[in-house]
């Protein structure tokens, strides 16, 4: 399905566009996800999502199949598995960046993503997975508004790790809904530690109740089925030593 | 399919249980009854190390009359809570909710605070806690505090508990003499609702003097009916004054829409469960 989001940020393009050259900066945005490696336009990484008691976490590459310098846009495939073999997620992010309508040296971002989660995260009809995909998309939306918003106003690369972008976020903080980066590194430091507001949320994705209603509603009847069998379980384990 | 290998867990109070969740953290799952987090588990969901069963607390079980309250023990299972003459006669809307609940199987099993920690939106439980104002105690490492049902919900399945806490008992007003009814909508007998409205009204010489009214399965969370609450106040207990009142039960809600059914015929749902539910507590 694809999905749509559009926000504006109060610097140019070009600047707007030199944040992104670092393909971890938008793989760290992602909730719940951490980079472990990252080569040319490929990186490798994890991604959890939580969902009250559900925690499944999806390792996979990332890679940047389009950047359009011309035309400001650039799309990012990932790709996962999750570690147990219960499914797949896949998403496609293109992002395109224009001069604001509004004029004022602000750059119009839209996000389209397509998103796919297939196996049992995605046995719960079409209701369910919309609520997933939109809670994961606002914050990883929010969190590229708020990365840009915060961002230093010099072209990344320029700008040494100690230039403070406090008094951009606060500028922009009207716009953004996310808490405004706090630790500020500058595009150039986020290189290495991309993480800024990713730090500030212990945030593997919440899907909440969308799926878990359905989930024990549909096994319910297995559930209690399988309390004797656990019970069983539990008494050997307990009584294994 | 058999759950991932854990380490069971089963202390025998709330502070060795705290212990055991400050030790291991996000690798621990709290134990209550079980009717959600197995089938979880069993699905390999969730595959935590640790699974810290509350089962052995028997300071967590239990219904207490403490003043103006009634306390109800976080691990009491709902039968017993269904049953317990307290509950019936100081928050009968809690009781009339229990009967809806699952099937008999399950309310021997699940537990009153597991549920409503537990928190689905979709859940039995969370509509009458809001509308009777409870007060859920949680217990953590530094001590206890309590906190108003208006800040208990956060959003969907997560709620004020942090993760470091245990849910140790609910507190809940009296409402003595309040006429009170629980009216839920099932596709599938014993199943989550559709939608579900708890309702309880304090009725005076033919008039409702006071209303308080929840919404199971309206949102994310549990939802107060407010405007329907004032604008029956004051109102004859008449099919006519109730259905008026009633219309405003979706106000300010944002249902979600699934294969039970979209948003709008949510709406409508709650203004004629709403009707039903209030006719019922003001008649009985």
């Amino acid at each position: 399905m694809d999905l749509t989001h559009r926000f504006t940020v109060p610097t140019s393009v070009e600047e707007t566009w030199a944040h992104f050259q670092d393909i971890a900066s938008v793989a760290e945005c992602f909730p719940g996800a951490t980079v472990t490696a990252v080569e040319g336009d490929t990186f490798q990484g994890s991604c959890k999502v939580k969902l009250g008691p559900i925690a499944l976490v999806y390792t996979g590459s990332g890679t940047f199949l389009e950047k359009d310098e011309q035309e400001h846009r650039f799309v990012v495939e990932a790709k996962g598995k999750d570690k147990r073999g219960n499914g797949t997620a896949g998403a496609t992010v293109t992002l395109t960046m224009a001069d604001a309508a509004a004029g004022g040296g602000a750059t119009d971002v839209q996000v389209v993503t397509d998103l796919a989660i297939t196996g049992k995260p995605a046995q719960f009809g079409r209701g369910v997975m919309q609520d997933v995909s939109d809670k994961l998309l606002g914050q990883f939306v929010s969190c590229l508004e708020t990365r840009l918003a915060g961002g230093a106003p010099e072209p990344s690369g320029e700008s040494g790790p100690t230039s403070a972008p406090g008094e951009q976020s606060d500028a922009a903080a009207p716009a953004v809904d996310a808490p405004p980066v706090s630790v500020g590194p500058a595009p150039a430091a986020q290189r290495e530690a991309p993480a800024a507001p990713h730090t500030e949320r212990d945030d593997s994705l919440d899907l909440g109740a969308t799926v878990l209603p359905i989930l024990a509603r549909t096994y319910w009847k297995q559930g209690v089925a399988v309390l004797g069998v656990l019970a069983l379980v539990i008494w050997w384990l307990a009584s294994r030593d | 399919m058999i759950p991932a290998q854990f380490d069971y867990l089963a202390p025998t109070s709330v502070e060795e249980a705290l212990a055991a969740l400050a030790e291991h953290g996000d690798e621990a799952k709290i134990l209550a009854g079980g009717q959600s987090l197995l089938p979880v588990l069993r699905m390999r969901l969730n595959a935590p190390e640790f699974v810290i069963d509350l089962g052995r607390i028997d300071a967590l079980r239990g219904v207490r009359d403490d003043g103006d309250a009634i306390v109800i023990g976080a691990m009491t299972q709902h039968s017993v809570v269904g049953s317990d003459p307290l509950v019936a006669e100081h928050a009968a809307l809690i009781s009339k909710a229990v009967e809806h609940l699952a099937d008999a199987q399950i309310r021997h099993r699940g537990t009153f605070g597991g549920a409503l920690a537990h928190a689905d939106p979709a859940g039995d439980l969370g509509a009458p806690a809001l509308a009777l104002g409870a007060e859920f105690v949680i217990a953590g490492t530094g001590g206890t505090r309590t906190v108003p049902a208006d800040d208990f919900f956060v959003d969907l399945f997560e709620t004020a508990i942090g993760e470091d806490e245990i849910l140790t008992e609910v507190r809940i007003p009296k409402h003595t003499g309040w006429g009170a009814h629980y009216e839920k909508f099932v596709r599938v007998a014993h199943q989550w609702p559709i939608v579900a409205v708890a309702a309880t009204v304090r009725v005076d010489g033919g008039t409702i003097a006071e209303a308080r009214i929840g919404l199971t399965n309206m949102g994310s969370t549990p939802l107060r009916a407010r405007a329907v609450e004032e604008a029956l106040a004051g109102q004859p207990a008449t099919e006519d004054a109730v259905r008026s009142a009633a219309a405003k039960a979706a106000d300010g809600a944002n249902p979600p829409s699934d294969l039970n059914g979209d948003a709008d015929y949510r709406r409508h749902l709650a203004t004629v469960l709403t009707r039903r539910a209030v006719l019922a507590a003001a008649g009985g």
